[in-house]
């Protein structure tokens, strides 16, 4: 069984979860970043078998290069095709993956090998369940895992791929940086968010003084920014919006649909305030105060301060 | 020339909300219909503002359901291929959209949803047509020959100008805006409708991914404390994360 992979990055995410997910296959590692040096730079010192660089312009987005990316695919090989979920990369993956005629799978969280085939699992039914699923072939996933840390002793050489004419299919006009204000949510300690528990809007005082009182950013669900209008879209965390790592994420009133957890994968410690027993989020939090919100979240901020 | 033929794919996956799971962990997917994924409205506008600039929109769509949802919202006519399933294989779905789209024929761009519900598709599609591909796609627009596309990219979002053909993989930011009254929903009925099978399609049945079935994850249950004493729940609490060393 040809278990040696290609992993393709086209952003400045960590790589460990991807990296380890393609060591533990046992096979050759080689990873085709597509970016600024420094990028390539960062995935070389976690130390793949191959690290191959492609250097891009302003003007040049990372799928421009998935026709060179996929011909060389083609031409090694490999059992393996592995990407993020991001989409840069994704596009990259899905080249190369018609280019190797490969099978290709979503959310996955492991693979393992097994006789002539490779086992993969996958969190199916919007997370309620762990599906298992037999691959022959070449196999291209679509990595949905915790990142982890991973660290080599000496960096992987970077070797640099000469740039084939790339044409003018897609050319980069306008790059336009955030609108500011979800920097701080990205980069918060901790974080206090509110969903649909609360019942109005001058309610959202009780989780403003709570994270206050934390010394926390100020985050909400997706309808509570959406249908509710109560917080701009910067504070949205969820998988179309902001994905962060705090230390610390207080759930007030969250009932924990697949698309928010996303959102929070990352965090340390998560701890959901709720009043119904059967919140998907009791499934997947730290800790759980069973309880109403509107008692509970005074106390707390009390016992804070 | 400037008239684009956009196709806008919809219906293309069974709805995870509508599928049972016993006790024992396994998925009874026979309640689940061909459904509308939350992405799929956010891509029949992007196929409709193209399609606005003398162009046209075609539907194209997988499985038994209503084939009228995108006539219903501006498509001229739709494409079904009737005995198309959804496979755990994205490329094996792809697959069959890729020979859609290829029947159809002159299609100049290609809208899809960018569901979580199956986030390899798209992608997939792309390569099988070898043809360029964006995805986290906002918004598109005509400009002379090419088109002028907008993509979320990093914290913030991207303009990228793309030659035709290309697949865009379109995300919603808010839900559908601007729902069908019944006076277009019956419209749609009189749009034309062309059936197909995947036999008239060329397209085999895949079965290089199979399911060996589905169980509850295991999960480290969380520590429930009891809220019904809120000040005692909030000093258990902080002594807890105290001791985990986030406070």
């Amino acid at each position: 069984l040809n278990v040696d992979s290609w992993i393709f990055v086209a952003d400045d995410e960590p790589i460990g979860g991807l990296l380890n997910l393609a060591r533990e296959l046992g096979g050759r590692v080689t990873v085709a970043v597509v970016g600024p040096r420094a990028r390539a730079d960062a995935v070389a010192a976690a130390g793949p078998d191959r690290v191959l660089w492609h250097p891009t312009t302003v003007s040049t987005p990372p799928e421009a290069f998935a026709g060179q990316v996929a011909a060389q695919v083609k031409q090694a090989a490999p059992g393996v095709l592995l990407s993020s979920d991001a989409a840069s990369a994704r596009v990259l993956l899905g080249a190369a993956a018609a280019g190797l005629g490969a099978a290709v799978i979503g959310s996955v969280r492991a693979i393992a090998v097994e006789g002539e085939n490779l086992v993969v699992s996958r969190p199916a039914v919007e997370g309620k369940v762990i599906e298992t699923l037999g691959a022959s072939g070449a196999l291209a996933c679509i990595f949905d895992g915790e990142n982890v840390p991973v660290a080599a002793a000496q960096p992987t050489a970077v070797e640099e791929v000469p740039t084939e004419d790339l044409g003018d299919a897609l050319l980069v006009v306008e790059t336009i940086p955030a609108a500011g204000g979800s920097a701080g949510l990205r980069l918060a300690a901790r974080v206090v968010a509110a969903g649909l528990g609360i019942r109005t809007r001058s309610d959202l005082a009780l989780v403003e003084d709570l994270a206050a009182a934390v010394h926390a950013e100020v985050a909400c669900t997706l309808p509570v920014c959406d249908d509710m209008r109560w917080y701009d879209s910067n504070h949205v965390v969820g998988r179309t919006h902001n994905q962060i790592a705090p230390d610390l994420y207080i759930a007030v009133g969250i009932s924990g649909q697949p698309q928010h957890m996303v959102g929070v994968r990352d965090a340390k410690v998560v701890v959901a305030i709720n009043n119904d027993p059967n919140a998907l989020i009791f499934k997947t939090c730290d800790y759980a105060i069973l309880g109403d919100l509107y008692k509970v979240v005074p106390a707390l901020t009390a016992a804070l301060q | 020339m400037n008239r684009m033929k956009a196709v806008v794919v919809f219906k293309w996956l069974r709805n995870p909300e509508d599928a049972r799971v016993g006790s024992d962990g396994s998925v009874d997917w026979r309640a689940a219909k061909m459904a509308v994924s939350d992405d799929d409205p956010a891509a029949v506008v992007v196929a409709n503002a193209i399609a606005a600039v003398g162009g046209e929109c075609v539907g194209l769509t997988l499985g038994d359901g209503d084939a009228s949802w995108a006539a219903a919202r501006g498509a001229s006519s739709t494409v079904v291929v009737t005995d198309a399933e959804p496979s755990a294989n994205s490329a094996a779905t792809a697959a069959i959209l890729a020979a859609g789209v290829r029947s159809i024929g002159g299609v100049d761009v290609v809208l899809i949803g960018d569901t979580a519900w199956d986030r390899g598709v798209p992608v997939a599609l792309a390569g099988l047509l070898g043809w360029a591909a964006l995805a986290d796609v906002e918004s598109a627009a005509v400009e002379g020959d090419r088109l002028r596309v907008t993509r979320k990219f990093g914290d913030g979002s991207q303009v990228v100008d793309v030659v035709r053909p290309v697949v865009l993989a379109v995300v919603a930011s808010r839900a559908e805006q601007h729902a069908p009254g019944m006076k277009e929903i019956l419209a749609a009925r009189k749009k034309p409708v062309t059936r197909i099978t995947m036999d008239e399609l060329g397209v085999e049945h895949d079965t290089t991914v199979t399911s060996r079935g589905t169980q509850f994850p295991a999960t480290t249950a969380a520590r429930v404390i009891d809220g019904a004493d809120p000040v005692a729940a909030a000093a258990q609490l902080l002594a807890a994360l105290r001791s985990d060393g986030v406070l």
